[in-house]
């Protein structure tokens, strides 16, 4: 499996797209496996580039994802023609701003046979818009076999692996049963211990500003420690971002 | 391989009409003249396919709309008849290739049949108004056009949308005698989530396994959002998927019910390839079937 990061990786898939902008999709088959977490995670991270965002969350019921962002991300049912267009269309819309996308384990299988019906994939590609999944690993073979199925379904999308260390547990074997799975990419959160963790509950919490300046409110230890957690992430993500934009620039027109 | 409708088909409607037009045959013949002429249609013996039901709201036209697509994108042209007369519903979103007729007039009936041999548009699409099915094939047979058909002057095809109740199924029985020497289809319309009785399967049988048919088409179910956001666009379908206006200009239909109905339409393309439709009107350019038989 290939690290999100730079140092001796191979190139993942070849993308061509260059000006219309990407969508995230976090999904996984199985609940608490930290999807909310890595929307929450890529979408402080646009923010704290200084960059607009438009996020999605298909739990309407519950939106864990949506509550950090009020204004941002907007909440809708997968199975409400009217939401479907409300989130296809603005994924697809000319805005560049990145959208992120909170697919509830609930709601995944609507979720992808929806793509699937109408084409979103295909259409995106024809926009120049880059997809890329931020598929969440876990132990079960359910989710080796859903990973599969995406990445057979669509194997021009890039799949990146999220292991959530705090959220899915793999233990010791973490590294055999993550190379099973197909990945254009590899994203590692570290798990943070649950004192720190139940501040990141706190929904007027913004990572983007607590990387920006830390509230002097907070703890010393729990800003030490969120401050440790998020530096290898954003650093991750900071290698992603930077090879594809050295993809792109090979192939822009 | 057969094309089906995509997002960047450029086939579009062109300037609306008038409710009733009444494009002549050296008009729809001009009109074949311009486009480019396929290959196959060199080999085509007349055809004559007709869709209608006896009962109402069973999805005749949408059926027919779906067909005229399919030909279209196959580049086989086709000119249409509309018999809901005077107003019209096929003609409402193909306004270019339909004309408005009264099948119970004998001029009508003659600008339909007697240019069959004549009319370079080799195909022909009549869409029947509700409760005009029998009437419809009684008139054919007065006319002599079955006697012409079953004597293989022309091709015939019926293609008989079913709908959701024991009196449309009973159609079937009512039709059959007309039909021995066209190829009969029964045409299952999901679209309003009909089930035809599979759930019961005595009384699908009884229906369903005693007459004898070319086969069966099933039209699947689309979104209803969807489909109404093409009614109200008052175009082809592939002219909605192509997101563009019956003027050709672009309309910003949603990327969603586009989706939806192209692979709607899509699947209803595979329908038309697996019972061979292609092959019908043109036998012996018919080797694509026999590819796909391979």
């Amino acid at each position: 499996m290939q690290s999100l990061g730079c140092g001796g990786a191979a190139i993942g898939p070849v993308t061509h797209m260059t000006s219309g902008g990407r969508v995230y999709i976090c999904c996984s088959p199985d609940r608490r496996v930290g999807v909310s977490t890595t929307a929450r995670l890529l979408t402080d991270y646009r923010l704290l580039k200084g960059e607009r965002v438009a996020g999605f969350d298909t739990d309407p019921h519950e939106p864990s994802y949506g509550v950090h962002f009020p204004g941002l991300v907007k909440a809708v049912n997968t199975a409400d023609i009217r939401d479907q267009i409300s989130l296809f269309d603005t994924l697809l819309g000319e805005d560049s701003a990145p959208k992120i996308v909170d697919v509830w384990s609930r709601a995944y299988g609507r979720f992808f046979e929806t793509v699937r019906e109408i084409g979103f994939f295909e259409e995106a590609r024809d926009r120049k818009v880059m997809t890329i999944l931020f598929y969440h690993a876990n132990s079960t073979e359910s989710a080796l076999n859903g990973a599969r199925e995406l990445h057979r379904s669509w194997p021009e999308i890039r799949l990146v692996i999220v292991h959530n260390e705090g959220a899915a547990q793999l233990g010791a074997k973490a590294r055999d049963i993550l190379a099973h799975y197909p990945a254009g990419g590899k994203l590692v959160i570290p798990e943070l211990h649950a004192p720190v963790n139940k501040t990141l509950e706190d929904a007027s919490l913004s990572l983007a500003n607590f990387l920006h300046a830390p509230p002097p409110s907070m703890s010393i230890v729990v800003r030490a420690a969120l401050k440790a957690w998020l530096t290898p992430i954003v650093t991750q993500l900071n290698s992603f971002e930077l090879r594809l934009a050295m993809e792109s620039g090979l192939f822009s027109n | 391989m057969t094309r089906k409708p995509t997002k960047d088909m450029s086939r579009v409607t062109s300037q609306k009409k008038p409710v009733i037009v009444e494009e002549d045959d050296e008009a729809v013949a001009a009109r074949a003249l311009k486009a480019p002429i396929p290959r196959m249609e060199k080999n085509m013996k007349p055809s004559v396919i007709l869709v209608g039901a006896d009962k109402g709201g069973v999805g005749k036209t949408t059926v027919a709309r779906a067909l005229l697509d399919y030909l279209a994108t196959n580049n086989i042209i086709t000119r249409a008849f509309d018999t809901e007369y005077p107003r019209g519903t096929l003609h409402r979103f193909h306004p270019q290739e339909t004309t408005i007729v009264d099948l119970q007039s004998t001029s009508d009936q003659m600008r339909i049949l007697d240019t069959l041999n004549t009319a370079q548009v080799k195909v022909s699409v009549i869409d029947i108004r509700a409760g005009g099915l029998l009437l419809a094939m009684q008139a054919l047979e007065d006319t002599g056009f079955l006697d012409a058909v079953a004597a293989g002057d022309f091709d015939f095809l019926i293609y008989h949308v079913l709908g959701p109740s024991i009196a449309s199924l009973e159609e079937i029985d009512e039709i059959a005698p007309y039909v021995q020497d066209g190829q009969y289809y029964l045409v299952k319309n999901h679209v309003n989530d009909t089930t035809f009785f599979e759930w019961d399967p005595i009384t699908h049988r009884r229906y369903f396994e005693k007459v004898e048919t070319a086969g069966e088409i099933t039209i699947p179910k689309l979104n209803e959002m969807a489909y109404e956001q093409v009614e109200i666009a008052a175009t082809p379908f592939s002219t909605f998927v192509a997101d563009r206006t019956a003027e050709g200009e672009p309309a910003g239909h949603s990327f969603v019910l586009r989706g939806y109905v192209r692979t709607w339409l899509h699947k209803i393309a595979d329908e038309f390839d697996r019972v061979g439709l292609l092959t019908q009107l043109a036998p012996r350019s018919g080797t694509r079937q026999a590819k796909a038989l391979k």
